[in-house]
């Protein structure tokens, strides 16, 4: 499925990122204020926890048009909710085990953990997530869905 | 029809040089329901304030999008602008065009394309907002102090000053925490005691202060402002409100071996017992696992159970039949003030951690921690402040002080420094010297932590004036050779190893939370870190909060904190109250949940996954009166907004505002321009 | 099934309760059956044919099965799940419903006819069946039955997909998927599938379209497998219901792998064991976050 090289370097994937406000967000703040320099792929959408990640985010990510999806929040034991984390990782270990199952290419969906302290982290899990879309192409599949393609 | 105002900063040069702001502002203004998008240099300055209350005035705007910094900057300041301007705030987001993308893309037309995108993601979730009124809640204005050390004390002693009933809860029969076993204390060695006790009798005899010893939280519900918290007040198996403290009871008690919890195992105690002299309230309690009376009972004795104490006393103060009982009182906010325990080396640890086989796990005779000391080189102690090295009441005549035993270990499983010890530590070596002037203290030291005002000078005197041999290095083995200790250690600085013959050994253990924490936070909904110490809700910022309104952190329940430490927390959380009770009522953000009682199917996924216990469970009638069904209800004072319910819901018949399944699905929906 | 018959005379002529819920025959085959008068209690039967899951009229959310009264319902061991989930999920009360379990040696794929129970004609979630003796149960009547015939086959052809690459079990999937005409039954059927107002009908926002298209079709069934994890009974119905043939039970089944394999938990009827979903420990596995 991966894409030849000369492919890879003109595409440019678009993907939506799911964060919480509280780590993610926030170490993205940081990973801004320390002046790290990050692909320009991601887009960010604020969620208060990733508690509050539903499922139904991603899929309707995909079906918009995202080439890769980024779910991140507080490490475990960091949530500024107390629990909303562990809530989100067993709802979507389960859905990402599914989508797995439904055909998804695992690359195309990135879980992360990164703390307010973390923009370094933040940059790595964001440039992986963008080579890691690139290399898979456009997710036409998905979007074939809609009788569309990229 | 939507009317959306768009203001795109500059923030000088800030965004202005990687993001085309006119682009942004001229690409927006082309969108539905955008009917003004300007970009300024500074929308945060007044003059850009300025633009955006006149264009709310002007163009009628229904909300308003701010692309600029992180909303963790300046969302407040554009919510106040909005509302000042007659705009609800809660209609006013922003969309970080600066930490998210200018300073983070060099690219100008990438960056520019990423603004604009981030930029019409939030105008498309502010044509869903609605405005949102900020919830009001009352207050009661008492606070409820756990823990009755010396963070506990200050907290309850500076609430009660200012004005607020305080209720203070401590497990123990006696307030006074470690501080009142502590002989001296640094860097000034004056008397722990000395300066403990007057503060613990005014906290006894404040009006405003009830103290509640030997009592535990058992319950915690409700909210800031409004929280119900259940006490268990322990049988004392002595009537408080008829003693008089005489201390006849003790001289009477046969059982006259029990190890002293005060003077940690060190000295013996009576089973009917004041912890110390000293001690607040000065009322006895009933050691049952230890009374002759009650072992008799247990056994099913009938008759003659000893009732020793019974006789004794003269105002008829002992009560065999006393219960616990519980109260149920409501505060305000909380301070959490649980403090430390001692880590120990033993082979039996918590989860997590592991004991120090190098060092015999605790079976060599005459191998102490430091509070031992503490208790050792106390006039009020087991030995009356002799020096005495407990396995035969020799004086020690070399003693060896090791630091860092647990602390700073990831293989025994605590990767924290415990902060105290190496000033306590010096400490020890100065009342050892002032006491066994020809003794000589060795202290093995990884690094000299005495960064508060006058601890290093202390460290140096214990070194310069008291000499103490300070030894760069860890001790590997120790073990007993006849009656000397053998600490086999490596001297770092002279790369060589080290054997030193010690008559005893004083091991700085690692502080950790006192046990049952976890309980504690559980019972709050306040997280804890993977050590269990209370969480911060801001490590710089926050540093006495907790992530649950109304609940406040002082001393070493958050981290290993040394007196000066607790009390300044102890403070900072009592003014932090302090100003909440200032207010009758409480202001709180609406981003909380809201469950649509038509939708709801009475599940109660919700209820399971709320950290709060927000959830309450109502039932729906139809007109007549009959039972429809019950459903979940979100009571908004609780609700602390993080929707995990929602995405939880299966229906989705929960919303949270500010957040809601139509304005995320907005964003999302506008991926694709 | 004359234990049976007499136990839902009593129940009924005792006033006990107002319906007993069973199967009766019908013109093609087994059928639900509502007794509401004693006297017709002779029409109850239970046989290899008996497949369906009558815990779906327990749902509050059928008011016309709540005009009948208090109800007995005839469960089979899988069944018996179902009402410990409606239990569990505050739908049931457990003084409101008398439930009468049946021993069971395996059930028809499809309860039309007279063929006997084989390897071919069993369902295909029966076969090494450990839930056939129901527990959540005022009354279990019946003997004690045979193994059903046959031997599992899901796991193999769940393996078979897990070794196919991801485009490959894509286009699995959406083979299936795009004879999905949303007609609903598998929900409409599914006796955990309560909701007042399913996430597919919501409209403000519409997160899954409603119309029989691929995009659509997608986000339902995965949404439709998320929210039974943990959750489903592997009753079998939603697959039985669908006119089209997709292979639900086979989804179902992974997710039943998945919560049994991440979070211990597998389908039960005893209701006091607490669904995975709405629960976490500590240390769940996470090593598909970085």
């Amino acid at each position: 499925m991966a894409l030849p090289a000369e492919k890879i370097e003109a595409f440019e994937p678009r993907i939506t990122a799911f964060v919480c406000n509280w780590c993610t967000y926030t170490g993205a703040d940081l990973a801004g204020t320390s002046r790290l320099q990050m692909d320009p792929n991601v887009r960010i959408i604020r969620l208060p926890c990733t508690g509050r990640i539903d499922p139904l985010f991603v899929i309707k990510a995909f079906e918009r048009g995202a080439d890769g999806v980024i779910v991140s929040g507080c490490h475990p034991a960091d949530c500024h909710y107390t629990s909303g984390n562990y809530h989100a990782r067993r709802r979507f270990a389960v859905f990402n085990e599914i989508l797995g199952f439904l055909g998804v290419e695992p690359e195309r969906l990135t879980f992360s953990w990164v703390s307010a302290s973390e923009g370094q982290k933040w940059r790595e899990v964001v440039n992986d997530a963008t080579a890691r879309a690139r290399r898979l192409g456009p997710f036409d599949a998905f979007r074939a869905l809609a009788g569309r393609s990229a | 029809m939507a009317r959306i105002g768009v203001f795109v900063c500059h923030c000088g040069e800030n965004i202005g040089r990687t993001v085309d702001c006119a682009r942004v502002a001229e690409e927006l203004g082309k969108l539905p329901g955008v009917a003004h998008a300007i970009d300024y240099k500074y929308m945060c300055s007044d003059p850009g304030q300025a633009l955006i209350k006149q264009a709310i005035a002007e163009k009628k705007l229904t909300g308003v999008v701010v692309a600029a910094c992180s909303p963790h900057m300046h969302e407040k300041t554009f919510r106040r602008a909005c509302g000042s301007a007659g705009l609800n705030p809660f209609l006013c987001e922003m969309a970080n065009v600066r930490e998210h993308c200018s300073w983070i893309h060099e690219d100008r037309d990438a960056a520019t394309d990423k603004a604009v995108d981030l930029a019409r993601f939030i105008v498309e979730k502010v044509k869903r907002n609605v405005p949102l009124e900020t919830i009001r809640i009352p207050v009661t204005k008492r606070a409820l102090v756990i823990g009755g050390g010396i963070a506990g004390i200050q907290a309850a002693l500076d609430l009660a000053d200012g004005g607020a009933e305080v209720i203070l809860v401590e497990k123990e029969p006696s307030i006074g925490g470690h501080m009142s076993q502590l002989s001296e204390t640094f860097p000034t060695l004056d008397c722990s005691q000395c300066i403990l006790t007057p503060r613990m009798v005014e906290v006894y005899q404040h009006p405003n202060i009830k103290l509640m010893a030997y009592s535990e939280v058992a319950e915690v519900g409700g909210y800031i402002g409004n929280f119900d918290v259940k006490i268990r007040q322990k049988a004392r198996y002595v009537d408080a409100a008829n003693c008089n403290g005489c201390g006849a009871c003790q001289k009477a008690c046969i059982v006259r071996k029990v190890p002293s919890e005060f003077d940690e195992k060190l000295g013996k105690r009576t089973a009917i017992y004041v912890p110390f002299p000293q001690a607040v309230p000065n009322i006895p309690v009933i050691d049952r696992a230890s009374c002759a009376y009650f072992k008799a009972k247990a056994k099913g004795v009938k008759k003659d159970a000893c009732g020793k104490c019974k006789e004794a006393c003269s105002k008829g103060a002992i009560d065999y039949e006393q219960a616990d009982t519980f109260v149920t009182e409501k505060v305000g906010a909380i301070v959490v003030a649980t403090g430390y325990t001692l880590y120990s080396i033993g082979k039996d640890q918590p989860e997590g951690l592991r004991g120090y086989g190098e060092y015999g796990y605790g079976t060599i005779p005459d191998v102490i921690d430091g509070l031992q000391f503490e208790r050792l080189a106390s006039a009020s102690g087991p030995t009356a402040g002799k020096i005495l090295r407990p396995s035969d009441g020799k004086e020690p005549k070399r003693i060896v002080f090791l630091q860092c035993v647990g602390s700073r270990d990831p293989a025994k499983g605590i990767e924290y420094c415990s902060k105290i010890c190496c000033m306590y530590v010096a400490k020890h070596t100065m009342l050892y010297r002032h006491k066994v002037h020809d003794g000589q203290a060795t202290v093995f030291y990884m690094d000299i932590r005495a960064n508060g005002k006058g601890y290093d000078e202390f460290v140096r005197r214990a070194i310069e004036e008291d000499g103490a041999r300070y030894v760069r290095g860890r001790v590997s083995r120790m073990y007993r050779d006849g009656e000397t200790i053998k600490v086999q250690g490596f001297d770092t600085l002279s790369g060589e190893p080290v054997v030193i013959d010690a008559d005893m050994v004083v091991l700085a253990t690692a502080i950790r939370p006192q046990p049952g924490i976890e309980q504690l936070a559980q019972k709050l909904s306040a997280s804890y870190d993977a050590h269990g110490f209370f969480n911060e809700a801001h490590p710089k910022l926050r540093p006495v909060e907790t992530n649950t309104a109304g609940v406040y952190l002082a001393g070493a329940c958050q981290a290993p904190r040394d007196i000066p430490d607790s009390v300044a927390m102890a403070s900072a959380a009592a003014a932090k109250i302090l100003g909440l009770f200032s207010k009758a009522e409480l202001e709180r953000e609406p981003t909380v949940a809201k469950v649509d009682a038509a939708l709801c199917a009475g599940c109660f996924h919700c209820e399971r996954v709320c950290p709060y216990g927000a959830i309450t469970r109502i039932e729906v009638r139809d007109r007549k009166g009959n039972l429809v069904k019950i459903v979940a209800e979100v009571n908004p004072g609780v609700c602390q907004g993080c929707g995990t319910c929602q995405a939880t819901c299966p229906s989705k018949s929960v919303e949270l505002q500010g957040f809601t399944d139509e304005q995320i699905w907005s964003e999302i929906n506008a991926l694709l321009a | 099934m004359k234990e049976l018959q007499e136990l839902a005379r009593t129940l009924l002529s005792s006033g006990t309760v107002g319906v007993v819920i069973g199967w009766e025959e019908g013109p093609r085959g087994a059928r639900p059956a509502f007794i509401t008068d004693a006297a017709d209690s002779s029409r109850l039967i239970f046989d290899h044919r008996c497949t369906h899951n009558l815990a779906t009229y327990l749902s509050p959310r059928r008011p016309h099965m709540a005009r009948l009264g208090k109800a007995a319902i005839v469960v089979k061991g899988c069944d018996a799940r179902a009402v410990a989930g409606l239990l569990r999920e505050t739908q049931v009360k457990r003084e409101d419903v008398v439930i009468i379990g049946v021993r069971c040696g395996g059930v028809a794929a499809d309860p039309a006819g007279a063929k006997p129970l084989t390897a071919e004609t069993v369902a295909e979630r029966c076969p090494g069946c450990t839930a056939r003796e129901p527990h959540l149960a005022d009354h279990v009547v019946g003997e004690a039955q045979p193994e059903p015939p046959g031997a599992p086959t899901r796991d193999a052809r769940i393996a078979e997909l897990d070794a196919m690459s991801a485009p490959k079990r894509w286009a699995f999937w959406q083979a299936e998927f795009a004879r999905c005409i949303r007609c609903n039954a598998c929900r409409e059927v599914c006796p955990m599938c309560f909701c007042e107002r399913c996430v597919g009908d919501k409209t403000e926002p519409q997160w899954l379209e409603s119309s029989p298209h691929p995009r659509g079709n997608f986000a339902w069934h995965v949404t439709r497998a998320l929210h039974q994890a943990g959750r489903c009974v592997d009753c079998g119905e939603c697959q039985r219901a669908c006119p089209a043939d997709i292979p639900l039970g086979l989804l179902n089944r992974k997710i039943a792998g998945i919560v049994a394999d991440r979070f211990d938990y597998r389908a039960t009827d005893d209701p006091t064991v607490p669904a995975p979903i709405g629960a976490f420990s500590m240390s769940d596995r996470q090593e598909f976050i970085l």
